[in-house]
């Protein structure tokens, strides 16, 4: 059996840790969730993650300060950016760096599953 | 021989007394021409033209600073004391006695000093048979002190045209009470646009003052003339170009010696004023708006963070939810979990909108004793240009000797400066009827205070009244609903009341009630 890919999750809140998880196994992926930018780096899931939903606005380091981060460390991890503020003008900077997607929320099962399909390059 | 010698003894003694007597009534007409001479502070010149005889008195010389009989009578002389500039002045008069044997000049002399001072010579020139002109006989006088006097005159009546140029300030003064008689300053006929030589009649002015204020014209001037008190006036002027200008009259009445009434006025034009004013209005009406803007803007901004975050839990739960339960077989542990979460969502979305009420109900509530007359007076005030331009007449019916409140004074202005404000706009569509608001204040039985804003506009339904109060609730299409949800909130805060309810006649009632002082604001 191959492996199912690993989504992990970046969220402050809460409720998203809790939900999204278990939607994105429902979806048939393998999901961790993570309350913070460090949490995920000092993490040892980052080598095997194969994609990362991680949300823009958190304390700490924010979601595009991660994703320099791990450009810098050349982590090429495909990226799907949610946030729960609606700025039409975050979305066309953040897919110029090189997102996947950006979602806002609340965003529909559809959607998300859509984004995930291309980061994973399933068609 | 004796009576023979003494006859002509007696006649020299005769003639001698009269000689004497002559002498004496010379000496006494000398006496009071000198006299007369200083009242006068005038001296006589005696002039035989043709001889080049000009016979001066010491005290005439003494006003060409020369000493006593060092002036040797020729007209190259004299011509040499005069200031040159003003020679030509005496050569026209000199010229203009030979027509008509009157001479008046003013003009100035050097003295050897250096010192210049003004004469006046003024006096009579006597013909020959042959019609030329033989004798001039006249007075000087010294007119210095009055040149100076005059310049200084002259010089002030200067600064006053400038001055009333630069402040568009024009000047008049009024015989109210015999034929209308007016004197204008030049920069009044500039402000009517009149020509200087139009003589000046109320009806006049009257042509040019604004259709709209011709009434409180008329009043005003009747009244004036009436009582003769001070008046001010602002009204407009129609000019013949269709342009309006806005003027300000303050008069002040004064009685000559006759007892006659006169006016003295100031009228300036404060157009440009009137325009800054209204557009200082414009710009703080339309900042007001961009900040209600802004902050709705943030609101909704904030709204929307707080609210999208639980709804994004419950949208994902509930697909999640869907998954399981269509599974095969159907999952229903993680079903019920995750219909747990949603719930539990739903009132996280909840309570966001709860915590925003009370977010703007009980921002740093600062208890003070508040009088409540004074604070509607200040909200008036503040409002009162804005209340102006939608025409809406306000009354306020205050009942003096309330007794103080403890309250927070910025919020209580901000639930009064709502109330108005909603009244104001409720009475937008009304045209048949004066846009009436009246604000009451109320000492009530318990001794609290209350405060009621009625208007005559479109009214509320009895079962939308509670509606009202309730957050995000509007009837206006630029309204977001917040201000009287807000409002109640913070009249709650400080244990008092906030109603509504429809009047009798056109229109509603807004009140609040405030209860007696205990002391600290709920928070």
């Amino acid at each position: 059996m191959a492996k199912r890919p690993l989504i992990s999750v970046v969220d402050d809140d809460e409720s998203v840790r809790e939900s999204l998880p278990d939607l994105i196994r429902e979806f048939g992926y393998e999901a961790h969730a993570f309350s913070s930018a460090d949490e995920f780096l000092e993490s040892d899931l980052v080598e095997q993650t194969n994609c990362l939903i991680l949300d823009v606005a958190m304390p700490g380091r924010t979601g595009p300060e991660l994703q320099r981060e791990l450009t810098l460390r050349r982590q090429e991890i495909p990226i799907i950016f949610i946030t729960a503020g609606r700025d039409d003008m975050v979305r066309p900077r953040l897919l110029a760096r090189g997102a996947v997607e950006c979602l806002f929320k609340p965003f529909g099962e559809l959607d998300l599953l859509r984004a995930l399909q291309t980061a994973l390059g399933v068609s | 021989m004796l009576i023979a010698v003494s006859q002509p003894q007696k006649k020299t003694t005769k003639k001698i007394s009269e000689r004497q007597r002559a002498l004496e009534q010379l000496q006494a007409q000398k006496d009071l021409l000198d006299l007369a001479q200083k009242a006068a502070r005038a001296m006589a010149f005696d002039w035989y033209i043709q001889q080049e005889i000009n016979t001066w008195s010491p005290q005439q010389e003494e006003l060409y600073g020369l000493a006593p009989g060092t002036f040797d009578g020729t007209y190259e002389s004299w011509k040499r004391l005069v200031h040159p500039k003003d020679w030509p002045l005496v050569v026209e008069a000199l010229r203009h006695a030979q027509e008509t044997g009157d001479i008046a000049v003013e003009y100035r002399v050097v003295w050897p000093d250096g010192t210049t001072h003004w004469l006046a010579a003024n006096g009579q020139m006597f013909f020959d048979s042959e019609g030329k002109p033989f004798r001039m006989v006249g007075f000087t006088a010294d007119v210095t002190a009055r040149k100076v006097v005059e310049e200084k005159l002259q010089r002030s009546a200067a600064f006053l045209t400038q001055a009333q140029h630069l402040s568009s300030t024009g000047s008049f003064a009024w015989r109210a009470s015999t034929s209308d008689q007016f004197a204008w300053s030049d920069e009044l006929y500039r402000i009517f646009d009149l020509d200087r030589t139009t003589p000046i009649t109320i009806e006049h002015i009257r042509a040019r003052v604004h259709p709209d204020d011709v009434k409180l014209f008329d009043k005003t001037i009747d009244e004036a003339r009436a009582t003769g008190s001070d008046f001010e006036l602002q009204h407009r002027l129609l000019m013949p170009d269709n342009s309006i200008k806005y003027l300000r009259v303050v008069a002040q009445a004064i009685h000559d010696h006759d007892g006659q009434l006169e006016y003295i006025a100031a009228v300036q034009d404060i157009t440009e004023r009137h325009l800054s004013e209204g557009a200082i209005d414009k710009a703080r009406s339309e900042l007001a708006h961009v900040t209600r803007v802004m902050s709705l803007g943030a609101l909704t901004a904030s709204i929307a963070h707080e609210v999208n975050q639980p709804l994004s839990g419950i949208i994902t739960n509930a697909s999640t939810c869907l998954r399981m339960l269509d599974a095969e077989p159907p999952n229903v542990d993680g079903a019920r979990e995750t219909t747990r979460r949603t719930i539990r969502d739903a009132h996280r979305a909840s309570d966001v909108i709860t915590r925003l009420r009370a977010l703007f109900g009980h921002k740093n509530a600062i208890a003070e004793s508040v009088d409540l007359n004074e604070i509607t007076y200040e909200v008036i005030a503040l409002l009162r240009n804005e209340l102006q331009r939608n025409h809406v007449k306000v009354q306020f019916e205050v009942t003096s000797d309330l007794p103080p409140v403890t309250a927070d004074r910025i919020q209580l202005q901000q639930v009064i400066l709502n109330l108005v404000q909603n009244a104001s706009d409720a009475m937008a569509g009304v045209h048949d009827r004066p846009k009436q608001l009246v604000i009451k204040t109320e000492r009530d039985e318990s001794d609290g205070v209350r405060l009621s804003v009625q208007d005559c506009g479109a009214g509320v339904e009895p079962d939308t009244i509670e509606k009202l109060f309730q957050p995000f609730f509007t009837t206006k299409s630029n309204g977001m609903g917040i201000g009287l949800s807000v409002s109640r909130s913070i009249i709650d805060s400080h244990h008092g009341r906030l109603w509504a309810a429809p009047n009798e006649g056109p229109g509603a009632t807004f009140s609040f009630f405030i209860p007696p002082s205990k002391g600290e604001l709920e928070e």
